[in-house]
Order: C-alpha cells, then sequence, then structure tokens
C-alpha cells in the first residue's frame, strides 16, 4: 500500500500541472478540451477494474461483482463515449482547416 | 506497489499531460486527444496486468457492454446535443467513481498484501475517508450532471426550479454530507463495521445525491456553461479520490489533473459572465436584489457622497438632455417625412420610372444593407443552435464572401450552452475557425465594420450590460455590437434573454433591422432577397 502521502502529493503536483497547461487555451476549444478532459475522468475506470478484479480473485460476494460491473460499464461508456465524441468535434476542427484555402481562392475569383 | 509501476504511472500521466497540452492548440489537437486515449488505454492494461485480473471473467463483459454503448453514441449523438451528451458521459464518470468508492468502504477489492497493511489501522481512517468523499463527491457529480443534461435535453423545465426553502435545504445537505464524512472518520474500525457504519454510508450516500439534486435545478439555461464545466472539474476530483482510497497513483494523478483544469475552465468562464461561482451554486443571488432603475441613480448619487443640491442639478441636466434629445428626434421625423413626400413627388415625374431600381435599393432593407456590406461581422448566440440556424449561416457567409465582402464570426466567451459551443457549431459547417474571432480580439472592430448580423444572440450583446446596474448582466463584458452603423438582428422574438434584461438595442430607431422568427427561415428570407 502507498504511503497516503505520497498520493496526496501526487494529487496536489498533478493538480498544479493541469491548472498550468491549460490557462492559455483559446475559447475556441474550449468545448472539445472539456469533451476530451471528460473522457479523462472516465480514468476511473482503473479502479473500477482493479476493485471488481480482485474482489472475484479473492472471493468477494455477488453484490460487490454486480456493483463493480456496473462501475466498469459506466466508466466506460464515458472513456470510449468521450474520447469517440472529442475526436468527431476536432476533426470538424481539422475539416475546415483545410478547406480554407479553397475558399479563399474561391471567392477571390469571383471578385 | 512496485517501482516499476510507480515509474510507468507517471509516465503515462505526464502522457496525459502531454495530449491535454497539445488539445490546447487546434492544429495539435487531434494527436493530441488520440495521445490521451492511448494513455488510457496503456494505463488500463496495465492495470490488468499488475492486478493480476485478467482472469476476472466479469470485467470483461461490462468493459465490452459499456465501450460499445460509448462508441456507439459517440458516432451517433447530433453535435447540436453535444452539451447534454458531455453533461451525461461526466455524470457516469461519477457514478462509477461513487462505486469504487462505496466498494473500497466495504473493505472489497483490496488485494491480501494489502489488507494486511490495514492490520495496524495506520491507513485504515485515510482510505475510509477517501472512500466515502469519492462516494459524495461522485454522487453529486452523477445527480447533478443527469439533471443538467436533462435540462439541456428539454425533460425538465430550462428555468431554474426554486423549491421552498431551497438554499437552506441545498446548504443543510452539503453540512451533512461533511459532518457524516468527519464522523466516520472519528469512528473506531469495530464500530464503522457495524450497523452504524451502514447507516452513516447511507446517510451520505443520501444527503451528498440530495445536494446534487437540489443544486442542480437551480441552475438555468445560460449557466449551464459554467455547471457543466464544475460538474467535469468534481467528476475529475471524484476519481482521483477513489484512486486514493484504492491506492492508484495514475488513477490519482489523472484524476487531480481533470479537476484542476476544470476548475480553470470554470473560473474562466465565470470571469466571462461576470458572476461568482457561489452566485451560481446558490441560485444567483443577484437577481434578486435588482433594483428599479430611478431608484437605483439616487442611491448611486447619494453613495458618492454628493450634496442634495448638486444632485438636485444633475437630475435637471439630465432631463434638459433628454428633453433636447426627443426634440431633435421629432426634428429628424419631420426631415423624413419631408423626404418621403419629396421622394413622392420625384416617384411622379416620367422620369422616375427609369431610376426606379436604384431608387429601391435606397431604402433600407436588412437585404439591402447586406448586399451592400463590404465588411460584415456575424454574432451567432444560442438561437442559433435551437433553431440550428448554421448551415444557413454558412450559406449567407459564402454569399457574402463570393460578393467580395469580409465575413468575420465574433464569438462571445459564453455564447451557448457551453463553453466553445458555437465554435462547434460552425466547424461542423466547415466555417473556417480563423474567421472565428473571440471577444478581445473583435470588439474594437464592431465600430468600423459595415454590418453586424446577429443570429438568436441577446444577452451577450446587450448594451445594457454597461450601465444597467443591479441586473445580472451589470458589467458582465458584451459584443459591442451597439457600435456597429447597422446592425441585422435574426432572433425568434424580443423577449430579453435569459438575463431578463430588456435590450436597448431592439428599439434603436437608426440601423436596426428586425427579422424576427426562425432564424433558419429568416436567414434563408435574407439570401433570396439579397439574390
Amino acid at each position: 500500500m502507498i504511503s497516503p502521502f505520497i498520493l496526496i502529493a501526487v494529487f496536489i503536483v498533478s493538480t498544479v500541472l493541469g491548472y498550468v497547461i491549460i490557462r492559455n487555451v483559446p475559447s475556441l476549444l474550449h468545448t472539445p478540451l472539456m469533451s476530451g478532459m471528460n473522457a479523462l475522468s472516465g480514468v476511473t475506470i482503473v479502479g473500477a477494474i482493479s476493485t471488481t478484479g480482485i474482489s472475484l480473485l479473492s472471493g468477494g460476494g455477488w453484490l460487490s461483482q454486480v456493483a463493480g460491473m456496473i462501475a466498469i460499464a459506466l466508466a466506460a461508456v464515458n472513456v470510449f463515449g468521450g474520447f469517440g465524441v472529442t475526436h468527431r468535434m476536432l476533426m470538424m476542427f481539422h475539416k475546415s482547416k483545410n478547406r480554407s484555402p479553397e475558399g479563399q481562392n474561391s471567392a477571390s475569383r469571383e471578385v | 506497489m512496485t517501482t516499476f509501476q510507480i515509474l510507468l504511472s507517471s509516465l503515462l500521466a505526464l502522457l496525459v499531460l502531454a495530449g491535454i497540452s497539445m488539445m490546447s492548440r487546434v492544429k495539435t489537437a487531434v494527436v493530441g486527444n488520440l495521445l490521451s486515449a492511448f494513455a488510457l488505454l496503456v494505463g488500463i492494461v496495465a492495470t490488468l496486468l499488475s492486478r493480476q485480473v485478467f482472469s476476472a471473467w466479469t470485467i470483461w463483459p461490462a468493459l465490452i457492454v459499456g465501450a460499445w454503448i460509448g462508441s456507439l453514441m459517440a458516432r451517433k449523438v447530433k453535435m447540436i446535443q453535444m452539451p447534454q451528451t458531455v453533461a451525461l458521459f461526466n455524470g457516469l464518470g461519477g457514478g462509477a467513481s461513487a462505486l469504487v468508492g462505496l466498494l473500497s468502504v466495504a473493505g472489497v477489492g483490496f488485494s491480501t498484501q494489502q489488507s494486511a497493511s490495514f492490520a495496524d489501522g495506520s491507513s485504515d481512517v485515510f482510505v475510509r475517508v477517501a472512500a466515502l468523499l469519492a462516494v459524495a463527491i461522485g454522487l453529486i457529480t452523477l445527480v447533478g450532471s443527469l439533471v443538467a443534461a436533462g435540462k439541456l435535453h428539454r425533460l425538465l423545465p430550462q428555468k431554474p426550479v426554486v423549491w421552498p426553502f431551497h438554499s437552506l435545504f441545498t446548504l443543510l445537505f452539503l453540512l451533512l454530507t461533511v459532518v457524516l464524512i468527519v464522523g466516520s472518520a472519528c469512528c473506531s474500525p469495530a464500530s464503522f463495521g457495524g450497523i452504524g457504519g451502514r447507516m452513516l454510508i447511507i446517510g451520505i450516500v443520501v444527503c451528498s445525491s440530495c445536494f446534487g439534486l437540489w443544486f442542480a435545478l437551480r441552475v438555468g439555461g445560460a449557466d449551464m456553461p459554467i455547471t457543466i464545466s464544475l460538474l467535469n472539474s468534481l467528476s475529475g476530483v471524484a476519481g482521483a479520490i477513489a484512486g486514493m482510497a484504492i491506492g492508484d497513483i495514475f488513477l490519482v494523478a489523472v484524476g487531480g489533473i481533470v479537476g484542476a483544469s476544470g476548475l480553470l475552465l470554470t473560473q474562466i468562464m465565470c470571469r466571462a459572465m461576470n458572476r461568482s461561482l457561489v452566485s451560481i451554486l446558490t441560485g444567483g443571488g443577484r437577481r434578486k436584489n435588482s433594483i428599479k432603475e430611478p431608484k437605483l441613480s439616487e442611491e448611486m448619487l447619494e453613495t458618492e457622497g454628493m450634496t442634495k443640491e448638486t444632485e438636485q442639478e444633475l437630475i435637471n441636466r439630465i432631463m434638459d438632455l433628454e428633453k433636447k434629445i426627443k426634440e431633435l428626434e421629432e426634428m429628424v421625423r419631420s426631415l423624413e417625412e419631408r423626404v418621403q413626400s419629396l421622394n413622392q413627388q420625384v416617384d411622379a415625374l416620367p422620369a422616375a420610372s427609369a431610376l426606379k431600381e436604384e431608387k429601391e435599393e435606397e431604402t433600407p432593407s436588412a437585404a439591402g444593407v447586406l448586399s451592400r456590406a463590404k465588411d460584415v461581422i456575424i454574432v451567432p448566440g444560442y438561437g442559433m443552435a435551437l433553431a440550428q440556424a448554421q448551415y444557413q449561416v454558412r450559406q449567407l457567409a459564402d454569399k457574402l464572401e463570393s460578393r467580395g465582402a469580409r465575413v468575420r464570426f465574433a464569438i462571445h466567451p459564453v455564447a451557448g450552452r457551453m463553453p466553445g459551443h458555437m465554435n462547434v457549431l460552425l466547424a461542423e459547417v466547415d466555417i473556417d475557425y480563423e474567421k472565428l474571432f473571440e471577444m478581445e480580439a473583435i470588439n474594437d472592430d464592431f465600430a468600423k465594420t459595415d454590418v453586424v448580423l446577429v443570429v438568436g444572440a441577446n444577452d451577450v450583446m446587450n448594451p445594457a450590460a454597461r450601465n444597467a446596474e443591479g441586473t445580472p448582466i451589470y458589467g458582465m463584458p458584451v459584443l459591442n455590437v451597439d457600435a456597429a452603423p447597422e446592425v441585422i438582428i435574426c432572433n425568434y422574438d424580443l423577449k430579453p434573454g435569459y438575463a431578463g434584461v430588456e435590450n436597448p438595442l431592439y428599439s434603436r430607431e437608426k440601423g436596426v433591422y428586425l427579422e424576427l422568427g426562425d432564424a433558419k427561415e429568416t436567414l434563408q428570407k435574407l439570401m433570396s432577397e439579397m439574390a
């Protein structure tokens, strides 16, 4: 078991890092970023998997298995759905970027 | 946990950080997202290996079902439904964290080696508190997000719902949750194992869920972006704390990153709306103290320490000015009448028919103004999302550009129901993001542009925000739409926006064209009239 102090230290360090990194995000990307972050919060799937797995292997009751399975499923929806949606959104930004030169050309031609 | 596992966890957490920082630039965003996803995948596999739970068969069906549902939703959901989808996913993550917390507080899912370390009681209280906190925060996230998603999906009323003694109950539930968690920390392991412990856990579950319900129900439409962002941050925190309970460094690190960055995003939005987080959570207290304007101006003067005489003098001067404005307005009106009558006389002349085409262009109409414009700024708002008019906006922008006009989009930080809502909708219809400008970047250009086209936006461009003290939008930075010479407003109606403050722009006499109704139709009409 890791010492609580290390866990708290890790929490604080990562909090500060996260804070620093997000400071300069253009609002253009707020939605994709939030949605990506949201997908990341499904990281709790890691906890759900280990808890459920260990519980089963050490002969835990069926109630904990049901709860664990629900936790895994919920977190999996969060992770897969979150990253999928974010990817879709970002691809739209990408698409419009690639198209811009064409659009500008056609506009200037018609002028 | 071995040194190798700690190293791997740190490495993965750094990968996640790198992914997020790449997501803050458009060019690298896609790769950044994939990188974070990859890091998470490696984290899952590493957990399966390090905890030796590959053979636990119950994991697999749950994982597959969840992944299948998630992927399906990610592919099927419409862009317009993005806010509620994000809210829903977020809630599910919170729910999962709460369940992990519940399991670990029940003492399930610790390896024998871990359980052994509990025997001395050193980390027992820490684990218990962490687990209960995870339960509480996870449930607040779950219930709050479900309510938010329900509101965004219009299953629940969009307006703030206020029950009797709402603030009191909200506070009470929060306090009770905290008290119960503190109380459980003080229990001895033996007494916590009994019926009392179970009652405590049930109490925490009920109180935290009620808190989530109470606070989210009270949030109305325009505060939704902030609420979702806050819930997003909370779900990260819930994950991190669940990670503390089960001693998983990777979970703690990533949860911490999400929690902090979500909170920062929330702050950025609060600042953009000039509202404090507390006032949103407690139901926007400022709206209640809105004072009627005349009374207000008196109060204002008094607080500035003016004597009665100067006050009276000022009031007199203001009244004089108002009188003069009225006189001037009447002069303009009579001039307009003369112009009209002259026009009619000219029409009567035989040569007038030749000039008719030109004259038609002279009569001010929204379409005419647009076809002559060389520089147009479009201001989208929630109405555009509601009417799904982004396609028409795109067509109109194309049409203007094909006539040689420069088209830009001014995006208010809180336009829509979610941060960046407008950007996503405009990107959906392939509008180049280099044409999208943030408020600070474009606000000085409104005065220089020819026409501003407002599509379903109200509060974010309400000039009253600058001087209507005591209203909820007072002091909120707004787009300087009123500085533009010509303004075309394609809004559904003239009702005040969510903030409930009349928009003086609607009654401006010159250079404002109101095209009321469904934005899809009004934009279509504008385009056909331009042709």
